[in-house]
């Protein structure tokens, strides 16, 4: 096969550099034999380029196709999915790369490294990976420049110049479009993400788990309040309700309804019967959460939460739920109600049943404990005084706490003593339940860093697990075990608390926190902290706040206003690039002499004596003189005045010049 | 029926072309002459921006989305630069070098700007003639050679000339049609007769002497095997036109003519072909020689001028419009 259309040198360099930056890109979740075959790739392209090869034929191409497939396949099982859409896609980019034969061949090389490299964006939302994207996209729209460049003369750096320029001068009516263009919800479901599981709290608990956390310093969510922050002691970000024991790990129950209706109340909905149960007191406190992504439908507020958006829902034990997982950072907002009463007048048999479940035959000498102490005090709340008490006098919080055997509350609570949160939420419902008082564990954050410019990021470490007990009259009540072993933990942060203690921030090494006591690495990082907040609120969640936004600017968010402003605005900015690239084909603006002198001949031409293309002045002059003999002696004056001023040492008085040609009188016919 | 009513928007279209782009000496590209349209490349490239759209929408992913208005807005600025690319370009037509009938005409084209901007991947091309690419880097002008086809004997004009680009980005092609007003001078196709008929006796003193063997140079003849290669025309054979020998004699008339009653019995253009393809032979002999056509005569003369003066009345015989290219 002779390839009719030769790929050029610098088209080629373009092409491939953009060809290793898209892949790389992806690199992270693709499988090690793609970036295999991509290198084997481009070599054999420069290979051919070189005429030491020849591209490969077809039926070593269906060859690798096949193999592909089956690659793709055995790698992923299920085709469906973001991961191996991308990694097929990624293949095909491979591949078409060694069947670049003709100039459309190389055009589609071209369109699949620009949908590929838009589609990372899907994968990592930081400003560092949109810039990474955004330099992709630079080098790709070089290799299409490329593609076109025949003139080799002006050096290898003319597509890449080139390229800056266009994407430079499509920012601004870029910036307008992302502004104005009205976002339209998810056409249908698409397969998720199917990511490595992050760090972050699940769904379940047992002992260790949440110390594990401690070892991480990756952002859990960030919080704006309407008004102040609350104190840190009143941060408890309420995420799940572990109702569930099987003697080692606390998990959920799934119920698919209650006896009081759905047990789903979303945004925007008539209120359901059970949220009656909630009890409102004071005025409401209003935030929004940006939330890191999770993969998990549940979200975290403050006790007693509504939702304050769309696509969020409030469930029947009162903790806020997401429509989707959240598989990209996302924001939501929140009312919530610090001071309330949930579930106060009675709780029905069935749920009773629920939140006293033990498993039989665990932990025999806690049980006896919560029995004695239940004889001897009759008053529930006593009764949890009385098991705080316990914990303060005797307890130690560490983030290193010894391994438990089979009966993990009995040695938690009679040998070892020390624990992390979860020890103390677990031992504390267990007593409570043993004790015959309905109890639940939370799962959740408590506390966060306070930012300077107003916000408050909660941060894995701050994951926090704490107990909820069922009082007669008084409905479900927070009690927080930790915070009677250690209360600078609620109080303060746990930076300080455990900031010296090994195995704090051990996932994170690199984390700009370990060098917070540095002033200005710690400046540094709050800086760093700030720009990647706005850029999460502004940008990643600005269709949150596209309506708003669009209502301040235009006063009115209807399609039409919208339209009009896309094509006006948009419409202007074109037509500045315009001026701007076209103007400087207006040639250069005449000498005034060079005026004169037209004005001149236009004036002889309107009577019939045109100058001849390549009819110098004095030959035109002596011409018309024949011609036009009773004009002879003026117009050659005129000519003999300008030549002296253009090109001999006569100063240049245009004026003069006109006003001869003003008085010359016009040739009759 | 398909075919007339292709013929008919056809029509219609070089009806209005000739309208809004008259025939001019010298065209200046810009907004009123230059057409843009998305090229296949840019109908796939919008395609691609609805498959970054829809992903952006499904994954509700406000990045991609941003993206997705990038390569939108990058579609749009690239109207511009398409359009940059050809407009205030200058477009004249140099000069064209005429050519023999089935043969073809050479056209020079001048490109002109006001300021040395780069432009590349400028494309030039008549109907039925090759594309040639162009660029201009840090220059003001640059020539363009194009070769069209030469149909028949006369006045060719070529059309309009097509300047096309799709540089930078190749998804938008931007195009013009302009009418430079060229007309190409097309010679007669040369026909070589067997024999070269020996001039015409023209005054007293001049008296053709049919025998061999003389030292003046009357004619030339086909080689027949056997001929002596010291007589055989090296210069006619080079030019592969034929081999022939050169025919010596006593010739008192050494002033050859072309002459429209050599060969009686043809039509106007085998004369004209033959005449022309005469001419080609007589020329390297180095002796003057004239043109006799009817109602025309030109004296024998050598030389440059002459020898194009003579082409250029062989192939406008009968001609119309003939005016200024003699």
């Amino acid at each position: 096969m002779t390839p009719s259309w030769q790929i050029r040198r610098h088209a080629l360099f373009w092409l491939l550099t953009a060809y290793a930056a898209v892949i790389a890109l992806h690199a992270e979740h693709l499988p090690r034999w793609i970036l295999v075959a991509a290198v084997i790739a481009a070599c054999w392209r420069i290979q051919c380029f070189r005429g030491a090869w020849p591209l490969p034929g077809r039926p070593l191409k269906l060859g690798l196709l096949a193999m592909c497939l089956t690659g793709l396949l055995l790698e992923y099982g299920n085709p469906i999915g973001l991961e191996p859409m991308v990694a097929l896609l990624v293949s095909a980019y491979v591949m078409k790369l060694l069947e670049m034969v003709h100039r459309r061949d190389a055009y589609l090389v071209v369109l699949l490294a620009f949908f590929v490299a838009a589609l990372a964006a899907l994968f990592d939302q930081s400003i560092s990976g949109a810039g990474y994207v955004l330099g992709c996209l630079l080098l790709v729209l070089a290799a299409l420049i490329g593609l076109h460049q025949s003139d080799t003369t002006s050096g290898r750096l003319r597509p890449l110049r080139g390229a800056a320029a266009l994407l430079f001068q499509a920012m601004p009516l870029m910036i307008l479009m992302f502004l104005l263009m009205p976002r339209v919800g998810a056409l249908w479901s698409v397969p998720i993400q199917t990511h490595k599981a992050k760090t972050g709290v699940t769904d379940t608990m047992s002992p260790g788990d949440f110390s594990q956390l401690g070892r991480s310093a990756e952002l859990a969510f960030r919080v704006t309040f309407d008004g102040a922050i609350p104190p840190q002691r009143q941060l408890y970000w309420r995420g799940l309700v572990l109702s569930k024991f099987d003697g080692r790990v606390w998990s959920r129950t799934f119920r698919t309804s209650l006896d009081d209706g759905a047990l789903l109340q979303w945004y925007g909905q008539q209120p359901k019967h059970w949220d009656q149960l909630i009890e409102r007191r004071g005025d409401p406190l209003r935030y929004s959460v940006v939330i890191e992504p999770t993969q998990q439908p549940w979200l975290y507020a403050l006790n007693t939460a509504l939702p304050g958006g769309r696509g969020v829902a409030l469930t029947r034990d009162f903790r806020l739920i997401s429509a989707q997982p959240v598989t990209s950072k996302q924001q939501y907002q929140v009312i919530s109600w610090l001071d309330y009463r949930v579930e106060s007048a009675n709780l029905s048999p069935d749920r009773r049943k629920i939140e006293l479940q033990l498993p039989d035959g665990f932990n025999p000498r806690a049980v006896a404990l919560a029995q004695r102490w239940r004889r001897l005090e009759s008053d529930d709340r006593a009764l949890v005084q009385r098991v705080l008490n316990l914990y303060n006098r005797e307890f130690i919080y560490t983030l290193q706490p010894p391994l438990l055997g089979r009966d993990s509350v009995d040695e938690f609570l009679f040998d070892t003593q020390r624990g992390f949160c979860e020890h103390f939420a677990g031992s504390f419902v267990f007593l409570m339940r043993a004790a015959g008082i309905p109890a639940r564990v939370v799962a959740g954050y408590q506390g966060g860093e306070r930012h300077p410019d107003g916000y408050l990021s909660v941060r894995q470490y701050d994951a926090h697990a704490w107990a909820e007990v069922w009082l007669p009259d008084e409905g479900w009540v927070s009690i927080d075990p930790t915070a009677h072993v250690a209360p600078e933990r609620i109080e303060g942060d746990i930076q300080t608390l455990l900031g010296d203690e090994e195995g704090f921030l051990a996932d994170s090494p690199a984390s700009l926190m370990r060098f917070r006591h540095i002033g200005w690495i710690n400046r540094l990082r709050l800086d760093m902290e700030a720009l990647n907040y706005h850029w999460a609120l502004w940008v990643l969640g600005y269709d949150q706040k596209q309506q708003s936004f669009l209502r301040g600017l235009l006063g009115d968010t209807s399609p039409l206003r919208i339209a009009l402003a896309l094509l006006g605005t948009g419409g202007g900015l074109v037509l500045l690039i315009g001026l701007w690239k076209l103007i400087p084909d207006r040639p250069k603006p005449l000498d005034p002499l060079d005026r004169q002198f037209q004005a001149l001949c236009r004036k002889l031409e309107r009577g019939g004596c045109a100058r001849l293309s390549g009819e110098g002045p004095r030959a035109f002059a002596e011409r018309i003189g024949l011609e036009q003999p009773e004009l002879a002696e003026q117009v050659m004056a005129i000519s003999r005045a300008y030549e002296g001023m253009r090109y001999g040492e006569q100063a240049s008085q245009p004026e003069l010049l006109a006003k001869a040609v003003k008085r010359l009188p016009a040739i009759r016919r | 029926m398909a075919v007339s009513v292709r013929g008919f928007f056809q029509q219609r279209f070089s009806r209005w072309l000739a309208r809004r782009l008259p025939p001019s000496s010298a065209v200046s590209l810009g907004r009123r002459n230059l057409f843009i349209f998305p090229s296949a490349t840019g109908f796939a490239f919008l395609l691609l921006i609805g498959l970054c759209w829809l992903a952006a929408t499904n994954y509700e992913n406000n990045l991609v989305f941003g993206i997705t208005c990038l390569l939108a807005s990058l579609f749009v600025v690239s109207i511009l630069h398409s359009f940059a690319n050809l407009s205030g370009l200058t477009v004249s037509c140099l000069k064209v070098t005429p050519g023999f009938a089935d043969k073809t005409l050479t056209v020079e084209l001048l490109l002109r700007q006001p300021r040395s901007r780069f432009r590349d991947g400028l494309g030039c091309s008549f109907a039925g003639s090759e594309k040639v690419m162009a660029a201009m880097s840090g220059v003001t002008e640059c020539r363009v050679k194009l070769t069209v086809p030469a149909p028949q004997r006369g006045l060719h004009d070529p059309g309009r000339l097509r300047i096309e680009s799709i540089y930078p980005v190749g998804l938008l092609r931007a195009w013009t049609y302009v009418d430079l007003a060229i007309r190409g001078l097309v010679y007669p196709r040369p026909l070589f007769p067997d024999s070269y008929p020996p001039g015409r006796r023209t005054t007293g003193e001049g008296l053709l002497q049919g025998g061999e063997g003389g030292d003046d140079f009357v004619g030339l003849n086909r080689y027949r095997p056997g001929d002596s290669l010291k007589h055989v025309a090296w210069k006619h054979y080079a030019r592969e036109q034929g081999l022939y020998t050169k025919h010596y004699g006593d010739v008192l008339d050494r002033q050859l003519w072309l002459d429209w009653d050599q060969f009686p019995g043809l039509d106007r253009e085998a004369r004209l072909s033959r005449l022309c393809g005469l001419l080609l032979q007589i020329v390297p002999l180095g002796q003057p020689y004239g043109l006799r056509l009817l109602g025309l005569v030109l004296e024998p003369a050598m030389g440059d001028a002459h020898r194009q003066r003579v082409l250029a009345e062989l192939a406008l015989f009968e001609i119309p419009n003939r005016e200024g290219f003699l």
